[in-house]
C-alpha cells in the first residue's frame, strides 16, 4: 500500500536529514515510528502524507508512483490520509467543532451528516461540552484531542500521528491509543511515532526505528520473536 | 487574533466563518475604499466620454452638409466711405443671393433667416433685452446642400459675390472640427484614465490577496495537505474579493450617481443649444451598469489567479 525505496531527504542544501529509507507498509499494518528526537521521524511523516518530496528514491501511495505525479493527481490520495501533527496545527478562528469538521467540508459532505459524526466523536473524546470554544482558550491536551478527532473523522485509509500522545494524561492517552487500535481493525493502516515505551509495550505493534538518517522496520514475526524472548519463551 | 469584538472570549458564535479568517484581515476597510473611489471616478469619467460622444455626433449630424451665407451689414464700410449700407439694402442683396444660388443643383434648400431668427442665435452673446432695432443686422441664408464638395462650395461663393462682394461663406467645418477633435481627445482621455483604474484596482486586489495570502499561508498549506481541491481554496479568496469589491462597488455607484445627477440639474438649467443635456442613453446606462460588474469580476479573478500561483509552488 505505501512502499519507499531509497528515499533520500535533505533540507536546502544540508546534510540528508534521511538516507536510503525502504519499507512497506501493508494495508491494515499498525507500526510504531521511534527514534531519538531529531532522528527525521516528523521529516518521515512528512514525506508519508505528502507534505514534502523527496530529493531522492521512489515512493509508491496506494499502488501509485507519485514521483511523477502532477500535484493536482495528489489531492485524492491526501484525502484518503489522516494526520495529527506533532503541532496540532488547529485552525485557530474556528470552533472545535468546525475543526473537526473541516475534513469531511473538504470532501463536501452534506451539512447534516457532518452535525452528527462530528458531535458524536468529539463526545467520545471528551470534548462534547466544548464544540463551541475556539481551540487557542484550550489546554494542550485539549487541543491534542481535536487534532485527533479531526484526522480520523473522516475515516481515512492511512493515519499518521506524530507524538499523538505527548500532552495527554497516560488515562485519556490510552483511551486514544484504544481509538486508533478500533480503526486500525476496522482495516486503516496506522503509523504513530512516539516516545512513549509505555505505549508501545502495551499495545504491542511493530516498531519502525530510525537511527542516524537510516530506518529499520521491525518485521511482525520479528517482534512477535523478540517478545517471546523478553517473556523467557526461549 | 482570535478574540474579536461582539463574539464572547473564545467562543464561537454559531455562524459558519470562513475556513480561512479573511473577512478579519486588516486593510478590508482600506482596500473597500480604494475600490469606492476607483469605481467613482470610473463612472465619471466614463459618463463624461459617454456624453462628448453624444455632444460630438449631434453636432456633426446637425451641421453635416449645411452652409452660412452671411452679408455683413458693414459691407459699405470700405467701399462706400463709411456709409452704412441700410437694413433695407442688406435685406435685397441677401434675398437677390438666396434666389441666385436656390437654382444650383446641389442647393437643397436656401433659407433667409428672419430678424428674430438672427435675434434668437444672437442674444445669448448680447443678453435677451439688448434691443436690435438700431443695430446693423447682417443678410444670413441658411443653405442645406445634397452634397457638400469643394467645386459646389466655390461656385456658391462665387455667386454670392458678385451680387455682394464681402458675402462670406461660413460651412463651420473648420470649429466644427475643431471642436470635434477637442471631443475626441477628451473622450480619449476618459478612456485612458478608466484603463488606468482598473489597472489600479487590478494591483491593489492583487497585492491585497497576496499579503493575506502569505499571513494564511499555514492555514491555507493545512487545507492543500487534508486534500482540499485548488478550486476549495481560491473560491474562498474570490468570495472574499468579490464581497470587498461589491461593496467598494456599491459606494463607489452611489455616490458618482448623487454626482451625476447634481450635474444634471445644474447643466439643466442652461438649456443651451450647444451642450446637451447630461442625460445618458439606455446604451450608457447598461455600460455604467456593467462597470461594477466587470470590477467584481476583475477582482475574482485577480484573487483566484493570485492564490493559485502561489498554491502551485506547494508540494
Ligand atoms: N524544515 C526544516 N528545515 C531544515 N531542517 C529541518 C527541518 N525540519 C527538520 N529539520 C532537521 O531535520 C532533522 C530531523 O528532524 P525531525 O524530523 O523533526 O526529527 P524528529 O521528529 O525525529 O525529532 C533535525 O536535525 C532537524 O533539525
Ligand atoms: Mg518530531
Amino acid at each position: 500500500m505505501i512502499k519507499f525505496e531509497n528515499v533520500g531527504l535533505r533540507y536546502g542544501i544540508g546534510p540528508e536529514v534521511l538516507s536510503d529509507i525502504s519499507f512497506a507498509l501493508e494495508p491494515g499494518s499498525f507500526h510504531f515510528l521511534t527514534g531519538p528526537s531529531g532522528a527525521g521521524k516528523t521529516s518521515l511523516m512528512n514525506l508519508i502524507y505528502l507534505g514534502r518530496r523527496p530529493t531522492r528514491g521512489l515512493v509508491t501511495m496506494f499502488g501509485q508512483s507519485i514521483n511523477d505525479l502532477d500535484r493536482r493527481k495528489l489531492t485524492p490520495i491526501r484525502q484518503r490520509i489522516g494526520v495529527v501533527f506533532q503541532d496540532f496545527r488547529l485552525m485557530n478562528h474556528l470552533s472545535t467543532f468546525d475543526n473537526v469538521a473541516l475534513p469531511l467540508r473538504i470532501l463536501g459532505r452534506p451539512e447534516t451528516e457532518i452535525q452528527n459524526n462530528v458531535n458524536e466523536l468529539l463526545e467520545w473524546v471528551g470534548l462534547g461540552g466544548k464544540t463551541n470554544v475556539l481551540p487557542p482558550t484550550m489546554s494542550g491536551g485539549e487541543q491534542q484531542r481535536i487534532a485527533i478527532a479531526r484526522a480520523v473523522i473522516a475515516r481515512p485509509r492511512l493515519l499518521l500521528a506524530d507524538e499523538p500522545t505527548g500532552n495527554l494524561d497516560d488515562d485519556i492517552g490510552f483511551r486514544l491509543m484504544n481509538l486508533f487500535d478500533q480503526l486500525n481493525r476496522m482495516g486503516t493502516t496506522i503509523v504513530i511515532a512516539t516516545h512513549n515505551q509505555a505505549v508501545i509495550d502495551k499495545l504491542g505493534h511493530p516498531r519502525m526505528v530510525l537511527e542516524g538518517g537510516r530506518l529499520n522496520i521491525e518485521s511482525t514475526a520479528q517482534k512477535n520473536w523478540i517478545q517471546k524472548k523478553i517473556q523467557g519463551v526461549f | 487574533m482570535f478574540v474579536q469584538k461582539d463574539r464572547k472570549l473564545g467562543v464561537a458564535d454559531g455562524k459558519r466563518q470562513y475556513d480561512l479568517p479573511l473577512n478579519r484581515d486588516e486593510g478590508s476597510g482600506f482596500l473597500i475604499l480604494l475600490i469606492a473611489l476607483m469605481t467613482f471616478l470610473a463612472v465619471l469619467a466614463l459618463s463624461a466620454s459617454f456624453v462628448l460622444r453624444t455632444m460630438g455626433d449631434r453636432w456633426s449630424s446637425g451641421l453635416e452638409n449645411k452652409l452660412t451665407i452671411e452679408v455683413p451689414a458693414e459691407s459699405a464700410n470700405e467701399t462706400h466711405d463709411g456709409i452704412v449700407i441700410s437694413n433695407e439694402n442688406v435685406k435685397s442683396l441677401t434675398q437677390e443671393i438666396a434666389e441666385k444660388i436656390r437654382h444650383h443643383p446641389a442647393v437643397k434648400s436656401a433659407d433667409i433667416l428672419s430678424d428674430s431668427e438672427i435675434q434668437d442665435l444672437i442674444s445669448p452673446w448680447l443678453g435677451e433685452d439688448v434691443s436690435l432695432i438700431d443695430v446693423p443686422m447682417p443678410g444670413l441664408i441658411s443653405v442645406q446642400l445634397q452634397v457638400t464638395t469643394p467645386e459646389t462650395l466655390h461656385a456658391l461663393e462665387k455667386a454670392a459675390r458678385d451680387i455682394s462682394p464681402t458675402a462670406r461663406l461660413d460651412t463651420h467645418e473648420t470649429w466644427l472640427n475643431d471642436l470635434l477633435r477637442f471631443t475626441g481627445a477628451m473622450q480619449f482621455a476618459a478612456l485612458i484614465i478608466t484603463l488606468i483604474i482598473g489597472a489600479t484596482t487590478f494591483t491593489a486586489v492583487a497585492g491585497a490577496i497576496r499579503s493575506r495570502m502569505a499571513v494564511h499561508k499555514d492555514e491555507v498549506e493545512l487545507l492543500h495537505l487534508m486534500g482540499a481541491k485548488d478550486d476549495y481554496i481560491t473560491s474562498q479568496f474570490q468570495r472574499h474579493a468579490l464581497t470587498l469589491t461589491l461593496q467598494g462597488c456599491v459606494v463607489g455607484v452611489l455616490g458618482a450617481g448623487i454626482v451625476m445627477v447634481l450635474i444634471g440639474l445644474i447643466s439643466g438649467d442652461t438649456g443651451g443649444a450647444l451642450i446637451p443635456d447630461f442625460r445618458l442613453g439606455i446604451v450608457h446606462m447598461i455600460a455604467l451598469f456593467l462597470l461594477p460588474v466587470a470590477a467584481c469580476g476583475i477582482s475574482a479573478l485577480t484573487a483566484r489567479h493570485t492564490v493559485l500561483r502561489v498554491l502551485a509552488g506547494m508540494p
